[in-house]
């Protein structure tokens, strides 16, 4: 109780202070935009900016790349896909709009995982991996830098093999949830 | 704020300071909000769009879809899904779903809710009325490749067993038949030797017409993942304009629309002049033949005394090496590059691709193939080109024929849904096919018909003239997908009685005297089959939207009010498993064996012929086909009629339908786009897709836009001999056709393309050409 006290102080002042405000944070989109992009946590998200005529990966490198005028361009998390424009297809998962209207309404509501839930062995275990690696090869992707976001930002990049300390369970649970 | 807000946000706050050494997260006592994954349930699904046949788990929560994820554990996909896919369950809940069945007003116009028992009885009624005073070719069903297996069993077994009629065919005989009559007449059994298998297997795919990278495109990120592993892997892009497909390919071979038959004579030509051909193979497993040849007596089927019947029957003759070599000399590499329009040095690399006996060659093809004037015989050459160089039947060597539908194998091939067709590749026509369905069906002898029914074009024609009085439609939209649509428009009241079955409305429910509403993919129990001959089994995982009801219910619910309830002998509540099993009987101890439900229940799919319940990845070889004997190597043991021998067909080269003249000087091909699923109904309700491609274009050469002066955007009056359109003018996006040429998506019911096509048909399947007629352009 008395850790958790300490923490929750620190938290409050923090909040205080206004270090939620720094450089980093001011390129991140709000969480309500984040959702819009995703049909359901989980589903690709869709291409928010205007087509540009360069091939994906010239921008969404594997750490990701500050474009002059357009914005901060989240690194690649497909380390396996990612590496060669002539081998990857994105559209095939990213949709990009080019009208904002619908052709009938559809109530559809997708499901909302909560970034902040992980699930630990004990207190003060590092989390298990909550979701599927595939397509999610490149951790740091967002996990860590510029795009990253607060909930789920690394406070230790440097240390380079995310699986030493957070297991991925394997196929049966290798996947974006725990399956039954 | 209160307490739950508080929390949260000390949450949100806590991981941000991490950075300043919190770096365990939240503490376990301040708990956040509920889980917003309690009560979710995961069950394996296969996709409800194309034949890929991708496995996804679906999430359930609260009897609703809420999120799928792509199958790590299935064998097609592991775990990647295309666009369509990630948003499937969107695709459930569009507002006008249809809930109640609705009877159109006496008036004519408009609609009115009626009760189950009410529409039910109706269509017995009618059904029964239209027997009796006009007889059995006065009834029709019309279904489709996206039937589940139940549901397409129980309309076979209803129209041929129980209204002893033929005349029952589904869409895909607009999209599959090619392939089926390729595969009937030269292994005498439908469906692939190969699987998918070979995407991580062969060294070359050649794709004849085939935009894989918007109409297969988790199979085509197989073929790239494989590339990427192996840099000696090839793919060459034949096509009649550049699409994503070409951008990812190693090389782009454009050709003249419909010159495909003259390119691949002109490969088996180099072939055979340069004896890349296995010699060996051939004396032991092929045998030649020919068909009519004569254009004249052939036709295309939608002219002067075929325009409203067109029942072309092909003729064989025996053939061998020494006449093909005689055959081919009109298809030397010069003559065939002026026909073709492919370059000399293209169709010598081709002939080096196939001839190749090092690396492993895998044809892949789809509607470009099958939707063809002779389409049948494009199958049949492609097929010929591994039958002469034995890259058959063999890991990494095969034809395989991709499909377009969930269940066109599964269901409108297997299960034979077709006018000509009983389960199991048995044919109406023989004697000996009708005894054994009669038996399995514990009928009496003779009750089923010996005389094919309509084929779909000639069911929608003979509907227009009335000499179809009744017609029941299900999980199809031909209002929008037939060719040459202005001769089948229709005004209700007619004296026909058509009824739908959909889950939204369409121009075909627009049009429907009655509109019955249908469970979709995961409200319903299913069970689908693939391309690569795999079926796959999910079961109900979420209600059905009001009133909806599955396809298959409906239908034996109509039967047993037509007094043919002994069709269906089951409980009301557990007739799927023991329907499977019966028409598993069909499959048995003749290489087509089915896994048992039990098994397909637990299973990823299996590939059939499944014997002692194993799969079997590649048919007609020894060593993976139980019914191949070791010693046999490979060997085509359903074709009895040749001696077990597959046939290598010689088949010319013959002129589309209709060409572009002065008149109407551009070609005109349709086809669909990666977002949209055919005829849109379901993807359309998509916001996303929709918003991603949001309506028909006419995509068009920029050459050809500035010398008409039409700009990017400029709506564009698009005119055929059959009818017009209004599009606007895409230059330079995803695709780009040559000039002379223009392309056209068919998902948009509001830009009715097939307003411009002809219905001009291949002569032995019957399936119509969507990809050659001729228009013309103005600025609308």
């Amino acid at each position: 109780m008395r850790g958790g006290l300490a923490i929750t102080l620190l938290c409050v002042l923090t909040m205080v202070f206004g270090c939620r405000k720094g450089p980093s944070d001011a390129v991140l989109t709000d969480s309500a935009v984040r959702a819009s992009r995703r049909a359901y946590d989980g589903a690709p998200p869709v291409i928010p900016h205007k087509r540009t005529s360069a091939a994906c990966t010239a921008c969404h490198t594997t750490a990701g790349k500050s474009v002059p005028g357009v914005g901060i361009a989240p690194a690649n998390p497909h380390l396996l896909t990612g590496r060669s424009a002539a081998t990857v297809h994105c559209q095939q998962c990213h949709t990009r709009a080019i009208v904002n209207t619908t052709f009938v309404e559809n109530g559809f509501e997708g499901l909302r995982r909560d970034l902040l839930r992980a699930d630990r062995v004990a207190y003060g275990a590092p989390p298990v991996m909550p979701h599927s690696t595939l397509m999610r090869e490149n951790c740091l992707a967002c996990h860590s830098g510029l795009a990253a976001r607060p909930e789920i930002r690394c406070s230790h990049p440097e240390r380079i093999n995310c699986r030493q300390c957070h297991i991925a369970r394997e196929v049966a649970a290798n996947n974006i949830w725990p399956t039954k | 704020m209160d307490r739950r807000n508080f929390l949260k946000v000390l949450g949100v706050s806590a991981a941000t300071s991490t950075p300043l050494g919190c770096g365990q997260g939240p503490p376990d006592n301040v708990t956040p909000s509920p889980d917003p994954l309690a009560g979710v349930t995961w069950d394996k699904a296969p996709c409800r769009y194309c034949g890929t046949g991708c496995g996804v788990e679906v999430a359930v929560k609260d009897d609703k879809v809420v999120a799928v994820r792509g199958d790590q554990k299935s064998p097609v996909n592991r775990g990647l899904l295309c666009t369509k896919g990630y948003y499937l369950p969107a695709m459930l809940y569009g507002k006008d779903r249809l809930t109640k069945p609705l009877r159109r007003n006496a008036d004519g116009k408009g609609f009115s809710e009626i009760s189950w028992d009410d529409a039910l009885e109706l269509i017995a009624t009618k059904f029964k009325q239209t027997l009796t005073d006009h007889g059995p070719e006065a009834v029709a069903m019309y279904g489709s490749g996206q039937w589940t297996i139940f549901d397409g069993y129980a309309a076979l077994k209803w129209v041929k067993g129980g209204m002893r009629s033929n005349n029952i065919d589904p869409n895909a005989r607009l999209c599959m038949a090619s392939a089926v009559m390729g595969f009937m007449t030269q292994f005498q059994s439908d469906e692939p030797m190969g699987c998918y298998d070979d995407f991580e297997l062969a060294d070359d795919f050649v794709l004849w017409g085939n935009n894989m990278a918007e109409t297969h495109p988790v199979l085509l990120s197989r073929i790239l993942a494989h590339k990427q592993a192996n840099p000696q892997v090839r793919i060459i892009d034949l096509a009649t304009r550049r699409t994503p497909t070409t951008e990812l390919s190693d090389m782009h071979i454009g050709f003249i629309p419909g010159t495909d038959l003259a390119l691949a004579n002109g490969i088996l030509h180099l072939l055979v002049a340069e004896g890349n051909i296995d010699e060996a193979f051939i004396n032991e497993n092929v045998v030649f033949k020919r068909g009519i040849e004569d254009l004249e007596k052939i036709g295309y089927g939608c002219f002067d005394d075929q325009k409203e019947h067109y029942g072309f029957k092909d003729k064989a003759t025996a053939s061998s090496l020494e006449e093909l070599k005689t055959f081919l000399a009109d298809y030397t590499p010069e003559k065939v590059s002026e026909t073709t329009g492919v370059s000399v040095a293209q169709i010598r690399i081709l002939a080096a691709v196939y001839g190749d006996m090092q690396r492993g060659t895998v044809s892949l093809w789809c509607m470009g193939v099958n939707q063809h004037i002779r389409g049948t015989w494009m199958n049949n050459l492609i097929n010929d080109l591994h039958l002469i160089t034995g890259k058959i039947s063999k890991p990494g060597s095969n034809p395989l024929s991709l499909t377009g539908q969930p269940s066109a194998c599964g269901t409108a091939r297997e299960v034979g849904t077709l006018s000509n067709r009983l389960p199991s590749d048995r044919l109406v026509t023989i004697d000996k096919h009708r005894e054994e369905t009669e038996k399995i069906w514990n009928l009496k002898p003779g009750t089923i018909p010996a005389k094919p029914g309509y084929h779909a074009i000639d069911m929608f024609r003979a509907l227009s003239r009335g000499d179809v009085k009744a017609m029941w439609i299900q999980v199809t939209n031909p209002w929008v997908s037939l060719p040459n649509l202005t001769r089948f428009e229709r005004t209700p009241g007619d004296g026909r009685f058509i009824v739908v079955s959909d889950i939204y409305p369409t121009p075909t429910t627009a049009i429907a005297d009655l509109i019955l509403p249908s469970a979709a993919w995961v409200e319903r129990e299913g069970l689908f089959g693939n391309t690569e001959r795999r079926t796959q089994q999910w079961n109900q995982m979420v209600s059905p939207p009001g009133e909806a009801k599955e396809d298959a219910w409906q239908i034996i619910q109509v039967a047993k009010r037509m007094g043919m309830g002994y069709l269906f002998p089951w409980a009301d509540d557990n007739w799927h498993e023991p329907m499977f099993e019966e028409y598993r009987k069909f499959t048995l101890g003749i290489g087509k064996d089915l896994a048992s439900y039990e098994q397909l229940k637990e299973s990823r799919g299996l590939r059939w012929p499944v014997v002692n319940g194993k799969e079997t990845r590649y048919r007609y070889a020894a060593g993976h086909d139980p019914y191949v004997k070791k010693e046999q190597g490979v060997h085509f043991y359903k074709a009895k009629k040749n001696g077990e021998k597959a046939a290598f067909w010689l088949r010319p080269y013959h002129p589309p339908a209709e060409v572009p003249d002065e008149q109407y000087p551009f070609w005109l091909s349709t086809g669909r786009v990666l977002e949209h699923w055919h005829t849109g109904s379901m993807t359309r309700r998509v916001k996303q897709l929709h918003q991603a491609v949001p309506e028909a274009y006419v995509e068009i050469n920029r050459a050809d836009a500035v010398r008409l002066g039409l700009g990017d955007g400029v709506r564009i009056r698009v005119s055929s001999r059959r009818g017009e359109i209004i599009v606007r003018a895409k230059i330079d996006g995803r695709g780009q056709t040559p000039q002379g040429s223009v392309f056209i998506p068919f998902f948009d019911e509001a830009k009715l393309v097939n307003r411009l096509t002809l219905d001009a048909m291949d002569n032995i399947s019957k399936e119509p050409d969507y990809k050659k007629c001729a228009v013309k352009l103005e600025k609308a």
